[in-house]
């Protein structure tokens, strides 16, 4: 599980990077526990953007509810995880 | 509930931004995620009195007014310091303190000042200017109590680019729009719409009922096929205003007055200040004092539906609506913006939150 969950951080970590156009980190430099809000600028839509490419990659929905608990790239990693455990 | 059930196909969103014109847009829109508004009373006076003006209900207009210009500069530096990029001027009535709308201006550069459009604002405090505009001048007459209200807004902004006339409709001005619009189609003017949304405990005859939604939703299209050069409106923001459900009801309203959340979007960042330059998290609102379940402001949408990317995003039409709205928002609210044309041309059932 240590493994999926790294593997999914760094793919989120890439999504990140892709979608913010972040040019000057890679998704295995990117601290997964900087905090989005506060150290990265991410704002509410730029989430909701995150949110429909997880949506597509993972098939998962993700409720806007959540949002404010989704801080770092580790706790998405996280969420992500759990959200596909409960559809097994 | 998925698709076996409601027979709908289900797509993906890079199935949608697949569409070239969508994926135009999109990325011409999402170039204006980083704006970040707050909102400023800059006077408790006005030089007209308006019935059912959200500024006189409540007790924001007892606060002291403040007009010592490096108090305000002290302001939007720490606004702008906080991330804040767009500035919302209102009132009372912020003609009457120029000087202080341009500390604003100086500091942070994107903005929008409402007005009521009968003292012009300088041409070098350069946000866009929102002329209020509630029925011909005989109604504006009988509820403004100014005289030739229209007349003089028209010369006052006469080829002024950061102009546009915001029309409340009420439900008796519904019909008066059909003139308003063509005189300032004749003039070179732009429109946009408002709906009159009660203040709290008002009773008066001017709150809507489903009949003059109904109509005003009717005179809302006729107006924009007509008009399209003129009127700076989509579909869906017809469908999102003239609902017999108001904003909040319809999409759960992100502004503190109505929403918990204080880590993320408006719920955060959103500040509505006060001639005292004070705010109070339970009374930020871009409208405060409106009846939440009454309203359907431009202003409070221009938030709300914006917010709400993530349930558009169901299929191509809606997201194409939600677009539209966006594309709108944006050449309402931000000066040098060009809106493109509507991408949607029907009426789309806004979403459910579990949609």
């Amino acid at each position: 599980m240590q493994n999926d969950i790294s593997q999914t951080t760094i793919r989120i970590a890439q999504i990140l990077i892709n979608e913010l156009k972040l040019d000057d980190v890679t998704p295995e430099t990117f601290d997964p526990d900087l905090d989005l809000v506060d150290e990265v600028g991410v704002d509410s839509m730029d989430l909701a953007t995150v949110a429909l490419v997880l949506r597509d990659e993972y098939g998962i929905r993700i409720d806007e509810d959540d949002y404010p608990k989704l801080t770092t790239v580790r706790i998405i990693a996280e969420y992500i995880t759990n959200k596909l455990r409960s559809d097994d | 509930m998925n698709s076996s059930v409601t027979g709908k196909k289900e797509y993906k969103f890079s199935e949608i931004i697949a569409d070239p014109v969508i994926k135009e847009r999109f990325e011409k829109v999402r170039k204006y995620f980083f704006l970040r508004e707050s909102t400023y009373d800059m006077t408790h006076r006005c030089n007209v009195r308006c019935e059912g003006c959200y500024y006189f209900a409540g007790e924001k207009q007892f606060a002291e007014e403040n007009l010592d210009e490096n108090s305000w500069q002290t302001l939007l530096e720490a606004e702008k310091e906080r991330g804040i990029t767009f500035v919302v001027l209102a009132g009372a009535e912020p003609s009457l303190v120029p000087q202080l709308c341009e500390v604003c201006y100086r500091t942070i550069p994107l903005g929008a000042i409402a007005t009521n459009g009968l003292i012009h604002i300088p041409l070098h405090i350069d946000y866009k200017i929102h002329i209020s505009v509630w029925g011909n001048d005989q109604t504006s007459l009988e509820i403004r109590k100014a005289k030739d209200m229209l007349a003089r807004q028209i010369v006052n902004y006469q080829d002024d680019p950061r102009a546009i006339f915001v029309y409340t409709f009420t439900p008796v001005n519904i019909d008066q729009a059909r003139e308003v619009t063509a005189l300032l189609a004749q003039n070179g003017h732009k429109i946009t719409f408002n709906m009159f949304s009660a203040p709290e405990g008002y009773q008066g005859h001017l709150r809507h009922d489903p009949d003059t939604l109904a109509r005003t939703r009717q005179t809302m299209t006729e107006l924009l096929l007509q008009y399209p050069e003129t009127v700076v409106y989509s579909h869906y923001n017809i469908v999102a205003h003239t609902d017999p459900k108001g904003l909040h009801a319809l999409y759960s309203c992100s502004y503190p007055r109505r929403n918990p959340l204080s880590d993320i979007g408006l719920g955060r960042s959103f500040r509505q200040y006060r001639t005292d330059l004070q705010w109070d998290r339970e009374a930020a609102c871009c409208v405060p004092d409106t009846d939440c379940d009454d309203c359907r402001h431009y202003a409070a949408g221009s938030a709300v539906v914006t917010a709400r990317m993530y349930r558009h995003a169901s299929d191509p039409e809606s997201f194409k609506a939600w677009l539209d709205y966006v594309d709108t928002y944006l050449a309402v609210w931000v000066k040098d913006y060009t809106k493109g044309q509507n991408l949607c041309d029907r009426f789309i059932a806004p979403p459910s939150a579990e949609a």
